[in-house]
């Protein structure tokens, strides 16, 4: 091991033989379960901040990009490299920019993002009926009024499929901030990463949040687009 | 403007790292073209993760495609498999077989990541070739094989590469943390700061940054390359015309 | 000499002989259907002629046709093609004999229109030269330009891929031909020249050919003979359009075909197939024309009598609102 390991299985656990046997112990996460508390509220915010500077900054681009087409591809070439360039290499090459820490994870966390919502926005955009968008210029209906009463509503299942997608990408990936010391469960894995217990409970809170989050956005997204529901025939 | 500079100096260690071998703390040589071993063992791992990956998720999904079955389960394993995180699943593996290879581990794992793209892209690009072209194809007496080999496989081939294209970059990214648990990849002087010093860790980030785009760049030219010919006519935008006049056909076709 | 019909010939002058279609109280039951889909259906298709399957949505028409080559499997009954029971025959073998054509064409995109009319001769395993003459030969067939076949389907027009369609159907000269609302999706000046189009084709190729619409006019247009189908797959008549314009089989073929049956019938004759009278004046009328447009004119005039002249403007004859009336009823 290239890094000292903090090792969390502590000096009374010593006698406990499911510990010492490096088993999954239900006692031993009983005993320890206030250990992950921190850690994972710090894992829910640094998810939570980052998809909402991410979800801003690309909702905007792509407002600005619908009304002004043309850049759209050099949008998506620009947030297409963010989101190609390895998180953990990005945390890295911030150094000498914002140093080590929670505002380093967070922008490479939203650099993620931003490809993912712009690209979806767009398409949500694009895929709004010809019609839809004629009926209600016809009735005369302003660009802007146009974009938000018929546009934007019409692409929300759109919009959101692609939260829901940086959501549960973005809880994975803060996973690895620790390597930028911005903490988060990944930290709690990394610690001692051959006890299964810890492993599994660390890393299976992780896959809770994101299946959590998920869910949350798309109970939003059915309560905001009440027509999408399926009718019962 | 000091600041900037310091940060373009530091930049600037880093480049020269990249290119010049030097010696670190404990006066063993870093840097310039030892980084060419650490290079080799990422794109080995990475290599060996995606062969595997592909061996069983492409024939997996190209025939759940085909047959329309388990839509739900393949669809659901995309959702989950991007929930879990890599670092998990690597300790995972490392937990739950201590005594396998730290190589084996983590290829395993990586591969493991790297199945959910390629499987749900295989399998939806299966699903959304033109049903009726499937269908005409059956009717004039194409067998199953033929008919996945004809005409499934070539229309879903530009969804399937692009499935290969969003996992080996993960995996390329992903095989940075491998030093975690003791595979010397590109990741080492990230995560050995006492080794390889700043200039390391930002260099080696540089590296796999680049590489990381590289296999971007380099999948999508391929991406482009086996996309047919006709495919790509009926995407242009007299294509997409034709397709909006094709909804206004349907429309008419289902009129009572 | 007399045409000789062997398995492979072709070319315009040695069509394979067409085969005779029968459904032996062909059933479908879709599993989890209270009612079957198609019930009893029992009719035959003369070889050569165009049966067409008729009647408003949902009533089992694609699926009574999809039996045929068994992309739908028969719950009871039987199909025959050519006397053989379409149960015993591989079902691939079966379907490379079976021409088949659907509303959505289903050409293959990322082939050229050439490989998409080469798809069954591929598969029969026909040499190079072979395949290039018969597709050269298709696209003749169909009038589409030589030049279009390097071309992909995206760069056809809807009409213009619906014809390679009938074509790739027809690429191993099979003697039966499956047809699912081919003209369907076409707008109707597009449909009209498409319809004529293959009623001159089949004047020479001489197919049996299973023809599926929703459109009595089109049934009537293209049918020798024509299936009404109701809803719960039963056939309601059996005959030919004139048949079925004259003597409505129930309540519901006459009000399927229309309370303006007696003009659909005026729409089956050309005046020169009618027996004509003396000219007694009034606007002229070509003896080619549709008896029923004809009428149109007549009406138009406000005329009682009509003067049929033929090509050269010379007076064949005469014809009358009263002699109308007459064949309208007969
Ligand atoms: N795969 C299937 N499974 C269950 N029921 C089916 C299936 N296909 C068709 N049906 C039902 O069988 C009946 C006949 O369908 P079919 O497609 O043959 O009708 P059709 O006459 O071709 O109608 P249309 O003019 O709309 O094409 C319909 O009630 C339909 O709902
Ligand atoms: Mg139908």
């Amino acid at each position: 091991m290239i890094l000292a390991q903090l090792q969390i299985r502590g000096e009374d656990d010593a006698g406990d033989s499911c510990v010492a046997d490096n088993g999954f112990c239900p006692s031993w996460i009983a005993d320890n379960w206030e250990r992950y508390q921190d850690p994972f509220l710090e894992h829910l915010a640094l998810t939570l901040i980052s998809v909402a500077i991410g979800f801003v900054i690309a909702f905007g681009l792509a407002l600005v990009a619908h009304r002004r087409r043309w850049l759209i591809p050099p949008i998506t070439q620009i947030t297409g490299i963010l989101y190609t360039l390895p998180s953990v290499a990005l945390f890295f090459l911030l150094l000498p920019l914002t140093g080590r820490g929670k505002t380093t994870a967070v922008i490479a966390l939203v650099a993620y993002t931003l490809l993912i919502i712009f690209r979806n926005v767009i398409t949500g955009l694009e895929g709004v009926p010809a019609e839809a968008r004629d009926a209600g210029r016809g009735m005369g209906l302003t660009p802007r009024q146009l974009l938000w009463r018929v546009e934007l509503p019409l692409a929300l299942p759109a919009i959101m499929a692609g939260l829901r997608i940086a959501v549960t990408t973005t809880v994975g990936l803060t996973a690895l901030v620790f390597l930028a010391g911005a903490g988060g469960l990944g930290e709690e894995i990394f610690n001692d990463m051959q006890f299964r217990s810890n492993v599994v409970v660390a890393g299976g809170l992780c896959v809770l949040l994101a299946v959590v989050l998920d869910l949350l956005v798309l109970a939003a997204q059915k309560l905001i687009t009440p027509w999408t529901r399926k009718v019962a025939t | 403007m000091s600041a900037t500079f310091a940060a373009l100096g530091e930049f600037g260690d880093a480049i020269s790292f990249i290119f010049s071998e030097r010696e670190n703390q404990r006066g063993s040589p870093v840097g310039g073209s030892h980084n060419l071993a650490l290079l080799w063992e990422h794109l080995k791992l990475s290599a060996a993760a995606m062969g595997l990956a592909m061996a069983v998720a492409l024939p997996l999904g190209l025939i759940l495609g085909h047959t329309g079955r388990f839509s739900f389960l393949t669809i659901s394993t995309s959702n989950v498999g991007r929930a879990v995180p890599s670092v998990a699943l690597i300790a995972l593996f490392v937990a739950f077989f201590p005594r396998s290879p730290e190589f084996l581990n983590v290829t395993l794992a990586l591969a493991l990541l790297a199945i959910p793209p390629i499987l749900t892209n295989a399998y939806v690009g299966v699903r959304q070739t033109d049903r009726d072209a499937v269908d005409a194809a059956r009717g004039m007496g194409l067998s199953g094989a033929q008919v996945i080999r004809q005409v499934e496989l070539p229309l879903a081939l530009p969804l399937i590469f692009g499935g290969i294209k969003t996992s080996t970059v993960n995996v390329i990214a992903t095989a940075t943390i491998a030093p975690l648990v003791g595979v010397v990849t590109l990741g080492d002087p990230l995560v050995a700061f006492s080794v390889y010093g700043r200039e390391g860790q930002i260099g080696a980030s540089i590296i796999v940054a680049v590489l990381a785009i590289a296999a971007e760049i380099g999948l999508s030219a391929v991406q482009r390359a086996v996309t047919p010919e006709g495919i790509k006519l009926e995407r242009g935008p007299e294509g997409r015309a034709r397709s909006r006049f094709g909804l206004t056909k349907r429309r008419i076709q289902t009129a009572p | 000499m007399p045409p000789t019909h062997t398995a492979q010939s072709e070319g315009p002058s040695g069509y394979r002989e067409a085969v005779e279609l029968e459904f032996a109280e062909a059933t479908k039951r879709y599993p989890g259907a209270d009612s079957p889909a198609v019930d009893g259906l029992s009719l035959t298709v003369p070889a050569g002629e165009i049966c067409v399957f008729v009647g408003p949505s949902g009533c089992g028409k694609t699926t009574a046709m999809r039996m045929v080559n068994r992309m739908i499997d028969i719950s009871s009954g039987d199909i025959l093609v050519g006397g053989r029971s379409v149960k015993d025959r591989d079902v691939d073998e079966l379907r490379r004999e079976i021409g088949y054509v659907i509303q959505q064409i289903g050409l293959f995109p990322h082939r050229t229109i050439a490989d998409n009319i080469a798809t069954v001769p591929r598969l029969l395993g026909w040499d190079r030269p072979k395949i290039n003459a018969r597709v050269e030969e298709l696209l003749d067939l169909i009038g589409l330009p030589q030049d279009m076949s390097k071309r992909y389907p995206a760069q056809l027009s809807g009409g213009q891929r619906q014809r390679v369609g009938v074509a790739r159907a027809l690429a191993a000269d099979p003697p039966l031909m499956l047809m699912d609302e081919p003209f369907g999706a076409i707008d109707p000046i597009n449909r009209e020249r498409l319809q004529n189009e293959f009623l001159r084709l089949q004047a020479e190729i001489r197919k049996t050919i299973v023809f599926v619409t929703h459109d009595i006019d089109e049934a009537i247009k293209m049918g020798d003979r024509i299936a009404i189908l109701q809803v719960g797959g039963k056939l309601a008549q059996y005959a030919t359009p004139s048949e079925i314009l004259l003597h409505p089989a129930n309540e519901f073929v006459e009000d399927f075909v229309g309370a303006d049956r007696a003009l659909k019938r005026l729409a089956l004759l050309r005046v020169s197939d009618i027996e004509l009278g003396p000219s007694n004046g009034g606007p002229s009328i070509r003896d080619t024309a549709l008896v029923r447009d004809a009428l149109s004119d007549l009406l138009q005039h406000g005329a009682l009598h009509g003067n049929v002249v033929d090509s050269g403007g010379r007076t064949v004859g005469g014809i009358s609102m009263e002699a109308l009336a007459r064949l309208a009823k007969a």
